[in-house]
């Protein structure tokens, strides 16, 4: 027994040891941490988006990388956990890496970026949305993507004016921080247009049974102009089908949780009619960069890209190597100047500048239409 | 009472602990330190809930509810007053305008987790087996729609961000002697002989004479105090709080962790959580060089399995290292009958 | 509200009830005979679901055929868990095999994250399963119709075999005293590796129709089926057949009618709803609906 127990210390001490002896010593190439969720719930959004980031990482290094030396990914799985994103986190603000990136999520990217703002390395979110994130965090924190707010006063202008939608109705996951701001701005402009919001009902991530929410939009008199439905790809192909399964074809609309290829494929051809969603400029959009990214894509991975994370990864690595390159040093504080300074970036997701005082990009967003399972771009929506 | 074998080990593993977190404080870096402290943290978390759970027999999963109570009344009570304001709206003007230090904060947390459990518990607790175990899983969910819900106090899913980094491994290991001591010396007092008889048939037990309901309630409510302890630590290591951080899986790595050090094994307990935590870090880096994520979780599920088919009773049954127990006749209740293989738990 | 929206509105409880009580009742059968809480039993549905879908909708082969495929799958795939994961440690306390399942649960999720990607993916029964009926003016789709129909098949099915064939009788005497009816000459694994064989089969043809149902599958979709299985069966008393069915339905009317009848803004209240009444539920019945006051669940 005695014997045991100081075999079991021995054993925790050694395990201990093993774990802090596994810090990196590279030199030569410049290394930039990528924390995404590639197991767990998120991991449908953030392993998409960590193959864009891979694909932009080999092509920067084709092209003789970034100040002559190759650029490397520190890759960190945060396992849908706070508290393993919180500690990858640590670890990658320990292993001399100039800058981080990644996360779809806003709740994920509080758990990572303020030990990077603590660090004063910068770090860019790939995918999360809110329009605080950078106000919270602070100087060290960029968004490659565009602010829920703009993304659902796009989805509200275009409701209103050219679907001329008038009353709708709005289903929100009320689990998620991202779909219950979504919601807040949608309700917010199109009700400043002028629009009624006739009522609402709420679901939770996970859920794979609307029929309850469904019977109750169904005896709503008149038929409401619309849905508004805020969730994430995960419930976004879900919630079409079982809507149009129960016969109703009352339009929906929604925002970039709805950029996944499942809204067309989970309903089917047959189903997926009368969607519009607001999302990043890139799907169905013939700028050479998208057509070139979609195509890399598939050479790379013999499939097109999942969703619109993809090309957010790819954007925000190429946002980080942009910014290295102009910086012309490797020095986190030289890229985190340099990044504040990016005007007119090309990114694959719309023209990336950080001009605004809360430091959103004002990024054109795209308003995209679902018919017959194929999606069509429609408007493009730009910030005033 | 002369000074013992056991008297000397025990101080040797305090002057190890203070000189290991002297250590960590002054030279390790910040992702060390984290990961040390959520070990210590895990550790606590474990020794507690080995005591209420492995002690009584008790199959309770609701844990990360009194965690996340905890976490929670200590966040909002050491919250910058200033950003109370916009932040958590819907407070009352005498909690809107405190900021307190840690210490208060960590006791009020464990306190208020306490209280919860104590009510409750006072249903719940009669409640044996799989069916408590269904009942404290549904008290976690309860909680965590009522935290998601309430806005203006809380920040719902959003989660509360801005925490102050108050945490460092002093205050954890401070705390983790702290519930090592307090479990220690109830374990092996008559109240922790009552417990134990619980544990091994409760009906014999309230035949002597065993306050069954009492006991039952003191032991849940004290796993409850550490875990809401835990809980405002763990809030103040991460600096960042949402619901979603206190849920089912959480629950089961704590079970795990308490039937792999073996249940009712306080030391047991606390060194299968630092080996858990430690082991997760130490394969993150074979996995990242694999690029095949999701192998930790499946060595260490495999690990589980495998240990429980080879060593069932866990690595220390329900006995502690004995290089730490006292020698003497009372020592026999910290090895009651031999452990649980005749039990239906 | 108009009596045609309470009846659709039973109608979904219905359904979502059925399919509830279609996995509990394996769920349940499996912890009657070795009393053991089985928390891979949701991965047991999820492996059902990409066994369709390969055959279904990556082969081709016609819907019976998966049906087949699935029964067949789920049932091997369970007693293989049973034999390496569960024999061997009959004896072991029982929160063990409750941790043992959990180990198996994140191994098989992980595996199906490892091998085939996090990223949910489009599932469609054939077209004729999803055209909507008319039912007493509500409606209901072929799928659901079928749904019900195999539960209470499923029911019937199992409460004749429990009671009426020799390797039931087996089963209800293991389940009562594995030793006796050991000295009995009651092959007693075998009858176990019957539960399983059974309860595997149950929650993979579970699993091809709550895919049908939902539309879509992924790795993780084990994970909630398996919550709210336990929570049904312990609602009915673990280990009986037909509490299991009667906690599936009630969890089922529950969550629909929660969010059905109640002003919307309780919506996001459902879950906390659900396990309160569960609460109260077993603080009024502490063995369940059905659950037998003389037994000792400790």
């Amino acid at each position: 027994m005695r014997f045991r127990s100081l075999l079991m210390a021995a054993g925790a001490v050694a395990l201990a040891g093993g774990a802090f002896a596994t810090q990196g010593e590279a030199q030569e190439p410049i290394r930039v941490a990528a924390l995404y969720s590639l197991t767990g719930g998120l991991s449908s959004l953030d392993g998409p988006s960590l193959k864009g980031a891979e694909l932009h990482v080999d092509q920067i290094n084709e092209e003789g990388g970034v100040l002559g030396r190759p650029l490397e990914l520190v890759v960190f799985d945060t396992r849908t956990d706070q508290q393993v994103t919180a500690t990858a986190a640590q670890e990658a603000v320990s292993s001399d890496v100039v800058a981080g990136f990644g996360q779809s999520d806003t709740t994920f990217v509080m758990a990572a970026a303020p030990t990077f703002q603590d660090a004063g390395i910068p770090f860019v979110t790939s995918g999360a949305t809110h329009p605080m994130l950078p106000t919270w965090v602070g100087e060290n924190m960029f968004m490659a993507a565009f602010g829920d707010d703009d993304q659902s006063y796009a989805i509200a202008d275009y409701s209103y004016d050219t679907l001329e939608h008038r009353r709708v109705y709005v289903w929100t996951d009320n689990s998620m921080d991202f779909t219950r701001a979504l919601t807040a701005f949608f309700k917010e402009r199109f009700e400043e247009r002028g629009g009624e919001i006739i009522d609402e009902d709420f679901f939770m991530m996970g859920d794979t049974d609307f029929s309850a929410q469904i019977a109750r939009l169904e005896a709503v008199e008149p038929t409401p102009d619309a849905v508004f439905i805020s969730a994430i790809p995960s419930e976004a192909g879900l919630t079409i089908r079982q809507i149009r399964e129960a016969g109703l074809d009352i339009p929906i609309i929604s925002g970039d949780g709805f950029d996944s290829q499942l809204v067309a494929t989970v309903p089917g051809p047959e189903l997926a009619n009368d969607v519009w969603f607001s999302t990043h400029t890139y799907l169905a959009d013939d700028r050479p960069e998208v057509q070139e990214f979609i195509d890399a894509y598939e050479a790379k991975f013999d499939h097109p890209p999942e969703n619109s994370f993809a090309p957010l990864g790819y954007d925000a690595i190429g946002l980080i190597a942009n910014a290295i390159e102009a910086a012309g040093s490797d020095d986190p504080a030289a890229i985190r100047d340099a990044l504040e300074a990016t005007r007119d970036y090309p990114a694959v997701t719309g023209t990336v500048s950080y001009t605004r005082e809360n430091m959103v990009p004002p990024k054109p967003v795209s308003i995209i239409s679902v018919q017959n399972a194929e999606f069509k771009v429609e408007d493009i929506w730009r910030p005033e | 009472m002369s000074v013992g074998r056991h008297h000397l080990a025990w101080g040797l593993l305090a002057v190890v602990v203070i000189a290991l977190v002297a250590y960590a404080e002054g030279s390790l870096s910040g992702y060390e330190r984290t990961v040390l402290g959520f070990a210590g943290i895990y550790a606590m978390l474990a020794i507690s809930l080995s005591f209420s759970n492995g002690l009584t027999g008790l199959f309770s999963l609701g844990h990360p509810a009194f965690m996340m109570v905890g976490a929670y009344v200590g966040a909002v009570l050491t919250f910058p007053a200033n950003r109370k304001g916009f932040m958590l709206p819907a407070l009352p003007e005498w909690l809107a305008s405190v900021e307190w230090s840690l210490f208060p904060a960590t006791l009020a947390g464990g306190i208020a987790a306490a209280l919860v459990a104590a009510i409750a518990g006072f249903p719940v607790l009669r409640l044996r087996g799989h069916y408590l175990a269904v009942a404290t899983l549904g008290l976690i969910i309860i909680l965590r729609v009522v935290i998601n819900n309430a806005d203006g106090a809380t920040r719902g899913a959003l989660g509360l961000n801005g925490i102050p980094r108050h945490t460092d491994l002093w205050w954890i290991f401070g705390w983790l002697a702290a519930a090592l001591l307090v479990c220690w010396r109830l374990k092996h007092s008559s109240i922790g002989r009552s417990l134990l008889a619980i544990r091994e048939n409760e009906m014999a037990a309230a035949c002597m004479g065993v306050p069954r309901a009492r006991a039952k309630l003191a032991a849940f409510s004290l796993g409850a105090f550490f875990a809401g302890v835990g809980g405002v630590l763990w809030a103040h290591l991460l600096t960042n709080l949402t619901p979603g951080s206190f849920g089912i899986a959480l629950a089961f790595m704590l079970v795990v962790m308490v039937v792999i050090g073996g249940s009712g094994s306080l030391v047991g307990a606390a060194l299968a959580a630092i080996a858990l935590t430690f082991l997760s870090e130490a394969l993150r880096p074979i996995e990242q060089a694999m690029g095949a994520y999701g192998l930790v979780q499946i060595v260490i599920a495999v690990l589980l399995i495998a240990m429980l088919l080879l060593r069932p009773q866990g690595f220390f049954g329900s006995a502690e290292p004995s290089f730490l127990r006292r020698k003497a006749a009372g020592s026999r209740a910290g090895r009651p009958l031999s452990p649980g293989e005749e039990r239906e738990v | 509200m108009t009596g045609g929206y309470l009846l659709q509105q039973m109608i979904n409880g219905l359904v979502l009830g059925s399919v509830y009580a279609l996995v509990a009742v394996g769920f349940s059968m499996i912890y009657g005979i070795v009393r053991l809480i089985n928390f891979a039993h949701g991965d047991v549905l999820m492996v059902g679901a990409f066994s369709a879908f390969a055959i279904l909708l990556v082969f081709g082969f016609p819907l019976w055929a998966a049906v087949l495929a699935v029964l067949t799958i789920g049932a091997i795939l369970a007693m293989l868990i049973d034999f390496i994961a569960f024999r061997p440690q009959r004896s072991a306390p029982q929160v063990n095999g409750f941790i043992t399942s959990l180990g198996v649960s994140i191994l098989m999720q992980n595996l199906g994250i490892l091998l085939l990607s996090g990223q949910p993916r489009p599932f469609n029964l054939p077209g004729w399963m999803r055209t909507n009926l008319d039912v007493l003016g509500a409606r209901m789709t072929v799928l659901e119709i079928v749904t019900v129909a195999v539960t209470l098949l499923v029911l019937l099915g199992l409460t004749y075999f429990v009671r009426g064939t020799r390797m039931g009788i087996a089963m209800r005497a293991t389940a009562e005293n594995p030793l006796a009816a050991r000295l009995m000459g009651i092959r007693v694994n075998k009858a176990i590796a019957t539960a399983f064989a059974l309860g595997g089969a149950l929650a993979g043809l579970a699993g091809l129709l709550w895919a049908g149902r939902a539309g879509q599958i992924d790795p993780l979709m084990g994970f909630v089926p398996g919550l709210k299985a336990f929570v049904a069966a312990v609602i009915g008393g673990v280990g009986s057949l037909v509490g299991a069915v009667l906690g599936g339905y009630l969890l089922g009317f529950a969550e629909v009618l929660f969010v059905g009848l109640l002003p919307p803004s309780f919506g996001s209240y459902r879950d906390a709803f659900v396990f309160g009444l569960l609460i109260l539920i077993l603080l009024v019945l502490p063995n369940g609906l059905m659950g037998r006051s003389t037994e000792e669940r400790a």
